[in-house]
């Protein structure tokens, strides 16, 4: 009876770890920790698909993280929160309509870079060629940010 | 029953704790990510797929896409739309996908727009001519981004196509596939991208679908500083134009009547500084101007 009562208090004590001790994924190309939680603030680090982040609080639609030395914001749409929990991760930016269950889990696998490969091989005519170049066609945060102050739209 | 106990505990802090990669028993953790991930692909019945999945796909429709209708070489337009775009993406419920949102436009007169999964959009010449403002322009990418939001094109793919996926990558943990998996996984590939290109161009999404995105459309529009009312003046004037061929926006399942009847009453209430919109208004005629 003593001994289980121990091992309660143990599972007591150790359970703020297992709820607070909270990662993420990032599941997009790439994206950046920003000094504060808003879409054009100072990028303090960038990350890349896969990096792992440490959830410190959430912030509205953000998250504060730390990654390596740095501390910061991402948006929630650019992480999967991976929780200590047998009952499997949770994603925070995907409410509606969402059919994925784990981008982690998923990772790499099936429609992935060595299927496109396969498909282009195959389908050589296909303008794969003009995709790049609307993906290489970026606008710059810059741009978008002074497009929206020139335009009197709501900073996001 | 104690030992048992205190062992658990001790699997669950050392596996789970932020600092246990820092001791080198990340590996348990990778261990059990593994097992987990095998375990919960092959329990799905209907695969999930994840954002990076959507990004591939996404970009076969669109490579698709561009072998039906040739790429504007208008670099000034592109820019505006790719601007307004992001501008309205900001303020959709899913602003980052894996590959980020990119536009386009097509050099076709047809009204038209199409959202490739993942996030690429094409509106056409014959679209962005339609619109009177750089409002009605940016009511219809934020329909569009709203499709991609909700993943509208995912859904047009067969549950089949995805028990079969399942087939060959639920019992494989690993990133690269043999030959013969390839080859199996680029044929339900193909008929992926013939189900979403068939939805976006041909039979156009469904009555729901259509009602949700311009539902949601207003949202964006009104959180992005745009007039939503801008959505009903545009789909009035393309009710006004009688149903044109081709599919994408003006081939969808509902009338543009029935569009306009399901939003009244839905607008969301904004204020709009009349000198804001004047401002857009001058650089969408200035853009415009440039590109006849």
């Amino acid at each position: 009876m003593k001994s289980r009562t121990a091992a309660i208090i143990l599972i007591i004590l150790l359970a703020p770890v297992l709820v607070f001790a909270e990662q993420a994924t990032v599941i997009t190309k790439e994206n950046a920790v920003r000094e504060y939680c808003r879409f054009f603030a100072p990028v303090v680090a960038p990350v890349r698909y896969k990096d792992l982040l440490d959830i410190v609080s959430p912030q509205g639609d953000w998250f504060k993280v730390r990654y390596k030395a740095a501390e910061g914001c991402i948006h929630k749409t650019a992480i999967e929160k991976r929780t200590a929990s047998f009952s499997g991760t949770t994603l925070p930016g995907k409410g509606t309509g969402a059919v994925s269950e784990s981008e982690a889990a998923l990772a790499g696998k099936g429609f992935n870079p060595q299927v496109e490969v396969s498909y282009r091989k195959k389908y050589p005519a296909m303008r794969y060629s003009l995709v790049d170049d609307i993906e290489r066609d970026k606008v710059s945060e810059k741009e978008v940010a002074l497009f929206i102050a020139g335009g009197g739209l709501n900073q996001p | 029953m104690t030992k048992r106990i205190t062992v658990f505990v001790l699997l669950m802090f050392f596996a789970f704790h932020p600092a246990s990669h820092a001791i080198d028993l990340g590996g348990i953790a990778k261990h059990l990510d593994t097992l987990k991930s095998v375990v919960g692909a092959t329990a799905k019945a209907t695969r999930p797929i994840s954002d990076e999945e959507e990004y591939y796909l996404g970009r076969a429709v669109a490579a698709r896409i561009l072998g039906n209708y040739p790429l504007s070489n208008d670099k000034d337009l592109m820019k505006y739309v790719n601007l307004i775009g992001k501008a309205v993406s900001l303020s959709s419920d899913k602003p980052f996908t894996y590959g980020g949102y990119h536009f386009a436009v097509l050099e076709t007169d047809e009204i038209n727009a199409f959202a490739c999964p993942g996030g690429i959009i094409f509106v056409t010449e014959g679209m962005v001519d339609t619109a009177t403002n750089e409002e009605e322009l940016a009511a219809v990418l934020a329909h569009e981004i709203a499709h991609i939001n909700k993943r509208d094109g995912i859904a047009a793919i067969k549950s089949s196509r995805w028990t079969e996926a399942l087939a060959v990558i639920g019992t494989e943990a690993v990133r690269q596939y043999s030959s013969s998996d390839v080859a199996r996984l680029v044929t339900i590939f193909e008929g992926s991208i013939d189900d979403v290109f068939k939805t976006l161009v041909v039979n156009g999404y469904s009555r729901s679908q259509e009602f949700a995105a311009d539902e949601s459309a207003l949202q964006y529009l009104a959180r992005s500083g745009y007039n939503p009312e801008s959505l009903d003046a545009f789909l009035k004037r393309l009710a006004g134009r009688g149903r044109p061929s081709g599919g994408g926006i003006t081939a969808t399942h509902p009338e543009t009547a029935d569009r306009i009847d399901n939003i009244t009453g839905k607008l969301p209430s904004v204020s709009i500084d009349p000198q804001s919109i004047q401002a857009r208004t001058a650089r969408f005629m200035e853009v415009r101007e440039q590109t006849r």
